[in-house]
């Protein structure tokens, strides 16, 4: 285990929107973007839309950007809430009104290394509690635990404590974290040496070789590929997003995995996934709509990594208001001798 | 007739097609930019392509709205923006998608060699 390196492990931002204009938050100008992001410090490295929203890779992840809607995905030593106050003012200019706001992460791999107001989980409830808008009245912050130090954490904080209707029930959103990545199939995401070409291009490459593109094959992938190492992808499929992250270095590997979709593609698609690197270790936190079945999610999931050698060690499910139901199991590869 | 060095935005199905046989006629590289008002990205790059335009004086630039000319966007199988075509004689001989402002000049510069 290394003593410092990039932290892998990201921080997640959503918010949602409503105002009467139909194009929302892709209204947002160059400028007002970027000055979200500079708060963040970090940067649009490539960037496509199509009709139904905008998605821009970042020097240190992802961002999505809907008519109603934003995800926000920052990883390494990034200060992702300190986007909220920028956001928030930039969007009253465009007369949109939050709605509702989840914040969510795992648990940092350096921790120490986290700038302000990310070095404690309370700090970032904290810095959320006061900066977000008394109409969001509906409050919560939580702790899913697992069997081991690892925790997942959410912040979430709505206006309506029903499910915020920006998804349909049937829509799920799945957060996959992976650790102890395949040496060998981390080693597909370094650059190769005197590789002269764009970050686009061999991310495409990338994309192809490790079988990323496989996992989701109607979607359009823009993948990139950072130097010497680490890659990027955002995919669009109609109004659905999915993104991947990876940080290949042996001693703190890892890869991310999100997407939306219906429940049945979304675990389809979480299983292809796990399979293109191989985790030792795997936690997967779904997002549903109010009323969901969290067991009938847990014993899904569960079935679809058991054939890749992948035990469940931990379940958990809150309820949180507008962000319905969260849950959070963790699986550890068979066979691995845990400290 | 726009001057040389700017980008010409083309609104109508004539247009397009008037500018496209000019092109053909004179032999040049033609670089057409996919855009819409929806689409943020866009707006990233459109200063950007401006700049092109102003720098490689011997390629025709056109912009075209996909709301605006809807059978032309469908016609060149144009799904997200930005896209960029390069086209040679009437032919399609490139496609970069995305707002990729390190990989445009290059392709650019790509094709005019040919």
């Amino acid at each position: 285990m290394a003593v410092s390196g990039f932290e892998g492990f990201e921080k997640r931002l959503e918010l949602h929107f409503s105002g009467n204009d139909p194009l929302g938050l892709r209204r947002l100008r160059c400028d007002a973007l970027a000055q979200v992001l500079d708060a963040v410090q970090c940067t649009v490295v490539s960037a496509v839309g199509n009709r139904y929203f905008d998605a821009y890779i970042l020097s240190e992840s992802s961002l999505f950007v809907y008519p109603q809607k934003m995800v926000l995905k920052t990883c390494g030593t990034t200060q992702l809430l300190r986007s909220v106050p920028c956001l928030l003012r930039h969007t009253a200019d465009l007369g949109l009104r939050l709605r509702a706001c989840r914040f969510s992460r795992g648990s940092f791999i350096f921790p120490r290394a986290q700038p302000f107001p990310h070095t404690s989980f309370a700090e970032e409830a904290l810095y959320l509690e006061e900066r977000l808008p008394p109409s969001l009245c509906f409050r919560r912050a939580c702790v899913l635990p697992s069997a081991s130090s690892h925790s997942w954490h959410v912040y979430a904080a709505a206006d309506d404590d029903e499910h915020v209707a920006a998804a349909s029930p049937s829509t799920f959103t799945v957060e996959v974290c992976m650790t102890e990545l395949d040496r060998s199939l981390a080693r597909g995401f370094f650059r190769r040496k005197g590789d002269e070409r764009s970050g686009d291009a061999a991310g495409a490459d990338m994309t192809d070789l490790t079988g990323i593109g496989g996992i989701s094959p109607r979607a359009l992938l823009c993948g990139f590929a950072f130097d010497p190492c680490g890659y990027s992808m955002n995919g669009l499929d109609r109004d659905r997003y999915s993104t991947i992250h990876v940080t290949p270095e042996d001693g703190h590997s890892y890869a991310s995995f999100e997407c939306t979709g219906g429940g049945v593609e979304v675990i389809e698609w979480v299983r292809r996934a796990i399979g293109v690197f191989r985790p030792g270790e795997v936690s997967v936190s779904f997002r549903m709509a109010e009323g969901g079945d969290e067991k009938q999610v847990w014993s899904a999931t569960s079935a679809a990594l058991e054939p890749l050698g992948l035990s469940c060690r931990s379940q958990a499910a809150e309820g949180l208001p507008g962000a319905g139901t969260v849950t959070y199991q963790t699986f550890t590869a068979r066979g691995v001798v845990r400290p | 007739m726009a001057e040389k060095g700017s980008v010409i935005g083309c609104h109508t199905v004539a247009e397009w097609n008037r500018h496209l046989q000019l092109a053909r006629e004179s032999g040049k590289l033609v670089v057409v930019y996919f855009t819409s008002s929806w689409c943020g990205p866009c707006r990233m790059i459109a200063p950007v392509f401006a700049d092109l335009a102003n720098k490689f004086t011997d390629a025709i630039f056109l912009r075209v709205d996909v709301n605006e000319l809807k059978r032309v966007a469908l016609d060149c199988a144009i799904e997200t923006l930005p896209t960029f075509i390069f086209l040679r004689q009437g032919n399609i001989v490139d496609r970069v998608v995305g707002a990729r402002k390190d990989v445009l000049p290059k392709k650019i510069e790509l094709h005019m060699r040919k």
